[in-house]
């Protein structure tokens, strides 16, 4: 005994290289993606169909019954809708994705964070045929491709920060008290209401309303970028944006920080 | 104790587990898994863990390869050594086939996507599952999905073997066939724990025994030993065919 402890025992650790994590999160995503596909009469045609038809609900609601008053209201609605749905389901998945996860919790001693992260690969693979159809839907109303579209690859960029840290967070909250898994979903039905999904941030009335909505809510923020992009070839504010992606970086390493740190702790939690 | 053992591979040091649930319940809520385990595992041993159902051997394991911290106490693990838990069904997804699920439990096990590939033949072959490997695993039956599970841990390779109860499962004819395959592995020098609630098992396949009861140590040493203590504290109930099993 006293032999081997003199070697200075191992900390039993989770943590794997990052090519490996990388491969597995790829891996996990795409089997997921598969498994969904093979469940579905539809298969993946359901990745632009239930995008759609959430687009097509709002339509009928807020242009056709309640009449929006804006000639272009359908690009309006697709372009924050997609990129609003990547978000809210991305999150909500990515919460809960530890505890739908404990049986390989309870038998495995793996990075926690690679749960969350395959539920946001598997999202970010569906959002690049979302954004491709709403390119092409673009082109086809009349609207031109633009230099300034260059611009959606930092903006989707933050966007994916942004879904990692806040996954992140809610992950660890609902292991921590399953209570959370509700909150987060009430919390995305508040942020569809508050984030300028089917109104427009910037006809308030009033622009300091509008800067102050857009300040408080950095997905309010997003969604108008992503408008201001592709309906109006116009830059976002580059250092509102690079905020986002500060705070959006530094929450994300204090949330691997906490996981790894406290990754047995998160497994008690998870297995109790 | 074990003095013609070279060295300590694993090591229990005062061990205790409890944790808080959810709601409040007997002893405000609280559980006491373990309670001041101290344990040690030898390099090329097999180490036997039998007890009844629900008295932390599972949890011993956990602690073991690290999934869970104790509450206090430590755990200590030689130097550079691997240590793998294997139970069966690991991460298997219903809508996924047998190889696709094989070849992802290999992967959250440790080897790189073309170890796993390398292993999916083998795996195939040994779990005797034929073209039902390529069908989800929805439409497998328990003895099926045990044979899969089974092959897929088998093709794991590391220093320590932590083994969950995976021989207790399937039908007949396999479990002699994965029984076979275990012991071939143990003695290839390989580290094992060896969770199990059969005392045959424990008698045929391991060097030493240790008997865990509500979270203690009850006994601990040569396996035909500990056995007697486990079943003169079982109060003999238990019909005799169920203690050859």
């Amino acid at each position: 005994m006293i032999e081997c402890r003199a070697q200075k025992e191992a900390k039993i650790t989770c943590l794997m290289p990052l090519p490996q994590y990388l491969r597995l999160m790829d891996t996990m995503a795409r089997m997921s993606l598969r498994a969904d596909a093979a469940r579905y009469y539809f298969g993946y045609l359901w990745w632009l169909l239930e995008p759609l038809l959430y687009v097509a609900v709002f339509y009928v609601v807020f242009d056709l019954i309640l009449d929006s008053r804006r000639a272009d209201f359908l690009v309006f609605l697709m372009c924050g809708k997609l990129a609003f749905i990547w978000f809210s389901k991305s999150v909500n998945q990515a919460s809960n994705s530890m505890v739908a996860n404990k049986g390989l919790i309870g038998r495995i001693n793996v990075t926690k964070t690679l749960f969350p992260m395959a539920v946001i690969q598997e999202g970010l693979y569906r959002q690049v045929a979302v954004f491709a159809l709403l390119l092409v839907f673009l082109l086809t109303s009349g609207y031109s491709a633009s230099w300034t579209w260059i611009c959606l690859v930092p903006v989707i960029l933050v966007n994916y920060l942004m879904i990692v840290a806040c996954s992140f967070v809610g992950a660890c909250l609902v292991c921590l008290m399953r209570d959370f898994s509700m909150i987060i979903t009430l919390a995305m039905t508040f942020l569809l209401f508050t984030s300028g999904v089917f109104w427009d941030v910037r006809d308030l009335g009033d622009p300091q309303k509008s800067e102050l909505v857009m300040a408080v809510n950095p997905l309010a923020f997003m969604l108008d970028a992503y408008r201001q992009i592709l309906m109006h070839a116009s830059a976002p504010d580059w250092l509102h944006l690079g905020l986002i992606a500060i705070g959006s970086v530094v929450l994300m390493a204090l949330m691997v920080w906490y996981i790894r740190r406290y990754s047995q702790f998160l497994a008690l939690k998870v297995l109790s | 104790m074990s003095a013609d053992h070279e060295a300590v591979m694993l090591a229990l040091d005062d061990v205790s587990l409890s944790y808080h649930s959810g709601r409040e319940q007997f002893d405000h809520g609280s559980h006491h898994v373990l309670d001041r385990v101290s344990l040690e595992v030898y390099e090329g041993e097999t180490l036997g863990i039998i007890g009844r159902n629900g008295v932390g051997k599972s949890t011993l394991l956990r602690l073991m390869s690290g999934i869970l911290a104790p509450t206090s106490g430590k755990v200590y693990q030689r130097s550079g050594k691997s240590c793998a838990l294997l139970t069966l069904g690991l991460g298997f997804r219903p809508d996924l086939s047998g190889r696709n699920n094989a070849r992802l439990a290999a992967m959250l096990q440790g080897a790189s996507e073309e170890e796993a590939q390398s292993h999916l033949e083998d795996i195939k072959a040994f779990s005797e599952l034929g073209d039902s490997f390529e069908e989800p695993v929805k439409t497998y039956s328990s003895g099926m999905r045990a044979r899969l599970g089974f092959t897929t841990a088998l093709k794991t390779h590391v220093d320590i073997l932590l083994i969950d109860e995976v021989l207790s499962v399937g039908d007949a004819q396999f479990r002699q066939k994965a029984a076979q395959a275990m012991r071939k592995r143990i003695k290839s020098d390989q580290t094992v724990v060896f969770v199990s609630h059969m005392e045959a098992q424990i008698r045929r396949i391991c060097s030493r025994a240790i008997y865990l009861d509500a979270g203690r140590i009850v006994a601990e040493g040569e396996p035909r030993e500990v056995m007697r203590v486990y079943r003169h504290s079982m109060g003999d109930a238990m019909p005799p065919k169920n203690r050859g099993r």
